[in-house]
């Protein structure tokens, strides 16, 4: 079986974003895997070695410099990567297309594993478009994942501790969640192994990506201002319980 | 009106707050400033808090070995004082100095017998003993991941280590600070905070006080810098004294890094404190059983000098600024990654940077200065965490001397260490010293 | 040109969310004719709160029995409404629910979509959420047919506007999926910890909370919360709470919508970790702990009776 896991090079969450153009940020900080992604690798390496004669292939799109993440999927255990070069960024609607077309040009997919979201562009969707392009079903924020002869069961893990038990045919595009595993975490030895592991290069223009009919465009990006003046919440116990409710409510909007 | 003490010190870090604690104890009136807002909230905070007697010169190994006796014996050092954060604990775990070609080992070994370091020499097979998850096999030179020798096979394996046993770290080293200040107060020494000092005042040749950022105006006719990584903005504020120093301290960029220990090895428990020259790194337990990763600046590795206010900001951008970078999270757990080899490795950086208050030779300036009534305590070059309450007795008497009319540039001060029975030259520390050539001009010290 | 707005209500046990009106309030736009899209077999009990907030008229989707719970079929269900009220943009929550639902709709319309909208323009097609861990804010500009905005619960606040809403039965029985049912559903208890990293909301304790015991207090009040319990170093230190929950430098770093520290000072390693959330509210007897000069509420008090407090008063409500 191929396992493809689509992974994506991502901002580290630590660095500083500033802002280029009002639409752009300053890319010269540490890009690395996607958290999420880690949870697919390890998802996607266990149900390789318990299918024999399987592969994990990671796939990933992205400037020159995603080959690094490409070589984290490796070293945490996928088998080869595929990285499609672009120089711009794309939405979700054509991702999925051109994920979609890479896979497809390289192999036939048993399983396509993705985070359920990426930490810098928080879609939450490419994995649905990707299913839909496939015709494959998709779960997404995964936090169990059984695969069968025929079929696959994947629990969904949602608000208030409710979770959904799916039951998808094969093949299938499976979300990972934070609930999924625990990353399992490559040792210097991977490293040096994964070093030789194969890396196929695609360049976007040969893929012939059919141009999409909608579009999300980013038009201009704000910086999260972070200055914090105190203000005091005073009176008795109670009244400060009742103001500190208050607060979550009409201005946290939380509950 | 313009308040008045006796001595008005600096920094309120692990260095600072025991100078007060002293000079307090002999009777000055002091007032320590900080521009943050508590005690051990600057680079002291980033400290790893190592407590090691491994230095490449005598007097280093004799300070050390002295700072020993205050930390196995935190309470009584504080006068039993009450911190209501609860007292730092020394976590003695023991210290291991692999033999290794990155450390003159045989030096620091004859250092010990000079200064009477209890020590035992261990086999390879004693540390395979003792650390169960090391590969013992010599690494040498300490290389980057980008250079492809850096995966080469090794061939031979290492001599053996020296070990320690009196060794180990302080479990939270902003939390040391606060107690020496704890204990400071109790003695009567004032410390005031989101303070930052802007101007050195001085009358007729000598030190007159200090000017804060807000006007405010504090007299003293002694003045301490322990200013930590901006010790040397500090020393250009107060007239010739920067001029005069011939060691000058600047900020240095430093990242350690925190790597989770392999499943079913408890390092928080039963690791040791450890110095690795082999593979460049030295490491220590921290909490959630992981491996505190320090770089020993091997010389492939970049040095960032930088602004501490634009750092301290944010600004700078990656490998100035105050985030860790991929490179270097990679090469210092890959390093280590060799000695361990089931060690896993992260995608994403966790730990510190921060800055070292670093000299020209790696050795700290504890002086007098150009300025009568101003002292410094600086350039502790990330190796001084340890010996902070030594320091602290030093400055104090330092400084009472010169008062008193010792010309210590001419007859350098001798400071005879309360529990191990030796003096040290505190001319060793001159800021008129030549570079000390003996230094390892690193982390080591 | 009036354009027909598709909002979709979510319901949790046959209760409609109240969020759901401050998504409706912020679908009512110049030009706009907003449709309720209600797919659990409630929309005569819904009339008139819909009604009252704009809702000219409700499209009941009725699906197969056995097909009620699963987001395929009822993702295939809102995109024939779609097609057959000619609706020419979808509003749903982005919440849990929405994740599941709403992307599964705009890959079968091939149209846009953007999550967690606090704003939505729909003269000019543009969206406002956030980027980059909620460091940044993005204006996105939609392009094609049929754009889905997932809302922010809570973003907008619900304000009135009376209409009276027709209710159009939608039979959508005859659709079902092969390639995916859901076979069950439960709870996974009572201990289902909200992962620190994810939570919108997290309450943590630090020295102030005196011992291990005391944490009890912290997690009632987040189950009430749907928020996670974190901790400031030193609890783990003392062995109160294990280190999975340690906010910090050493910790897990965190950026939730709220980060409520109780009996926390707020040392330089803490902020490391939680530094970028969105509002801080501290709970402190100590007026001079460093958290209470860098957070956006504060209140000199015992968290030790506050928290108790907050949780009485969420039972309540």
């Amino acid at each position: 079986m191929q396992i493809y896991v689509c992974v994506k090079h991502v901002p580290d969450s630590a660095a500083y974003i500033r802002i280029i153009d009002n639409r752009h940020i300053d890319e010269n900080i540490t890009f690395l895997l996607n958290p999420y992604d880690e949870h697919a690798l390890t998802e996607a390496v266990r149900v390789r070695d318990m299918h024999p004669g399987s592969e994990v292939i990671a796939v990933c799109l992205g400037k020159e410099d995603a080959e690094k993440t490409i070589r984290s999927a490796m070293a945490m255990g996928a088998d080869r990567g595929i990285l499609i070069l672009t120089e711009t960024g794309h939405d979700s609607i054509e991702t999925a297309l051109i994920l979609k077309t890479a896979i497809e040009e390289d192999g036939v997919p048993g399983l396509i594993f993705t985070g359920k979201e990426s930490i810098d562009d928080q879609g939450m969707q490419t994995l649905f478009r990707l299913g839909a392009l496939f015709d494959f079903p998709v779960v997404t924020n995964v936090a169990r994942l059984e695969i069968l002869a025929e079929k696959a069961l994947a629990d969904a893990e949602f608000s208030g501790g409710v979770v959904k038990t799916y039951e998808m045919s094969l093949p299938c595009v499976i979300g990972a969640g934070k609930g999924l595993n625990t990353p399992k975490y490559p040792t210097v030895r991977d490293v040096m192994r994964s070093r030789k592991s194969p890396v196929k290069t695609l360049l976007l223009p040969d893929l012939k990506i059919p141009p999409a009919q909608a579009r999300m465009e980013v038009v201009e990006l704000i910086p999260h201002l972070q200055k914090r003046q105190p203000v005091e919440i005073s009176g008795t116990d109670s009244d400060i319980a009742q103001k500190i409710v208050q607060i979550l409510k009409d201005e946290a909007k939380v509950i | 009106m313009t308040k008045k003490y006796d001595a008005i010190i600096i920094g309120a870090g692990v260095i600072g707050s025991p100078i007060a604690y002293e000079l307090s104890k002999m009777g000055y009136k002091t007032l320590t400033v900080d521009k943050l807002a508590d005690a051990g909230e600057g680079s002291t905070a980033g400290s790893c808090a190592i407590v090691r007697a491994h230095y490449s010169t005598a007097d280093g190994v004799a300070m050390a070995y002295e700072g020993f006796k205050y930390w196995l014996d935190w309470e009584n050092y504080l006068d039993h004082v009450k911190d209501e954060k609860g007292l730092a604990r020394y976590m003695n775990t023991g210290s291991l100095l692999l033999k290794s070609q990155g450390h003159d080992w045989k030096k620091v070994k004859r250092n010990y017998d000079e200064i009477g370091v209890k020590y035992e020499e261990l086999t390879i097979e004693k540390i395979k003993e003792m650390v169960p998850v090391a590969d013992l096999h010599e690494f040498w030179p300490v290389r980057r991941p980008e250079d492809p020798k850096f995966y080469d096979e090794p061939t031979k394996t290492l001599e053996g280590a020296i070990f320690c046993p009196e060794g180990g770290y302080v479990n939270d080293p902003t939390l040391s600070a606060h107690n020496i200040m704890r204990a400071a107060e109790a003695k009567g020494a004032t410390f005031l905070f989101n303070a930052e000092v802007v101007d050195i005042r001085t009358k007729d040749g000598r030190t007159a006080g200090i000017t804060l950022k807000d006007g405010t105006q504090f007299d003293a006719p002694i003045v301490v810098n322990v200013g930590g990584p901006h010790s040397f903005k500090i020393n250009k504020m107060a007239p010739g004294v920067w001029e005069g120093c011939n060691i000058k301290t600047k900020s240095l960029r430093h990242e350690v890094m925190y790597c989770p220990s392999p499943e079913g090895y408890d390092y928080l428990n039963d690791g040791y404190h450890m110095s690795d020259g082999d593979v460049g790194c030295y490491v220590r337990p921290e909490v959630g059983n992981t491996f505190l990763i320090g770089s020993e600046d091997p010389a492939c590795d970049p040095r960032e000098w930088v602004d501490p206010d634009d750092f301290y900001a944010g600004k700078g951008g990656p490998g100035k600024d105050n985030v860790l970078t991929d490179a270097q999270w990679k090469a210092q757990c890959y390093r280590f990654g060799k000695r361990v080899p089931t060690l896993p490795v992260p995608n994403q950086p966790k730990g510190v940077v921060d800055l070292y208050d670093c000299s020209d030779d790696w050795i700290p300036v504890y002086d007098k200065s150009d300025l009568p009534g101003f002292y410094m305590a600086v350039g502790t070059s990330g190796n001084q965490y340890k010996n902070a309450p030594v320091v602290g007795r030093m400055m104090a008497e330092l400084i009472d001397a010169c008062e008193k009319g010792l010309d210590h540039d001419k007859e350098p001060f001798q400071y005879k260490f309360k529990y191990i029975d030796r003096s040290t030259d505190v001319g060793f520390f001159s800021r008129k010293r030549q570079i000390n050539r003996n230094s390892s001009f690193s982390v080591n010290g | 040109m009036i354009k027909h707005i598709g909002v979709i209500i979510e319901q949790d046990n046959g209760i409609m969310k109240a969020a759901n009106l401050g998504m409706i309030t912020m679908a009512r736009q110049k030009h706009t004719i907003l449709f309720a899209l209600v797919m659990d077999g409630s929309a005569g009990a819904l009339k008139e709160k819909l009604s009252s907030f704009g809702i000219s008229t409700i499209i009941e989707i009725r699906l197969a029995e056995d097909f009620q719970d699963n987001p395929d079929v009822r993702a295939k269900a809102v995109a024939k409404a779609v097609e057959k009220f000619e609706l020419s943009a979808l509003f749903g929550l982005s919440t849990a629910m929405g994740k599941d639902l709403l992307p599964r709709i705009a890959a079968i319309l091939d149209g846009s979509l953007v999550m967690d909208c606090f704003d939505v323009d729909l003269e000019n097609n543009i969206a406002g959420t956030s980027r980059y861990s909620g460091k940044t804010l993005a204006k996105i500009k939609v392009r094609g047919p049929v754009p889905v905005f997932g809302i922010r619960p809570n973003a907008r606040e619900p304000v009135q506007e009376q209409k009276s809403a027709g209710i159009i039965q939608f039979e959508a029985v005859s659709l079902d999926s092969k390639l995916l049912r859901v076979v069950k559903r439960g709870e996974t208890g009572k201990d289902s910890k909200i992962s620190l990293t994810e939570a919108e909301i997290i309450i943590s304790g630090g020295r102030g909370m005196k011992n291990g015991e005391n944490f009890n207090l912290l997690f009632e009040c987040a189950q009430k919360l749907n928020a996670a319990v974190g901790s400031s170093r030193v609890a783990v230190d003392s062995g109160w709470v294990p280190y999975a929950m340690q906010v910090g430098q050493t910790g897990e770093k965190v950026s939730p919508k709220v980060y409520i520290a109780c009996g926390i000072s707020g040392s330089i390693q803490h902020f490391a970790g939680m530094k970028t959330s969105g509002m801080v509210i501290a709970i402190n007897l100590d007026e001079t702990a460093a958290i209470m000069s860098n957070c956006d509420y504060y209140a000199k008090a015992d968290a030790l009776k506050i928290i108790p407090e907050i949780t009485k008063l969420l039972e309540t409500s």
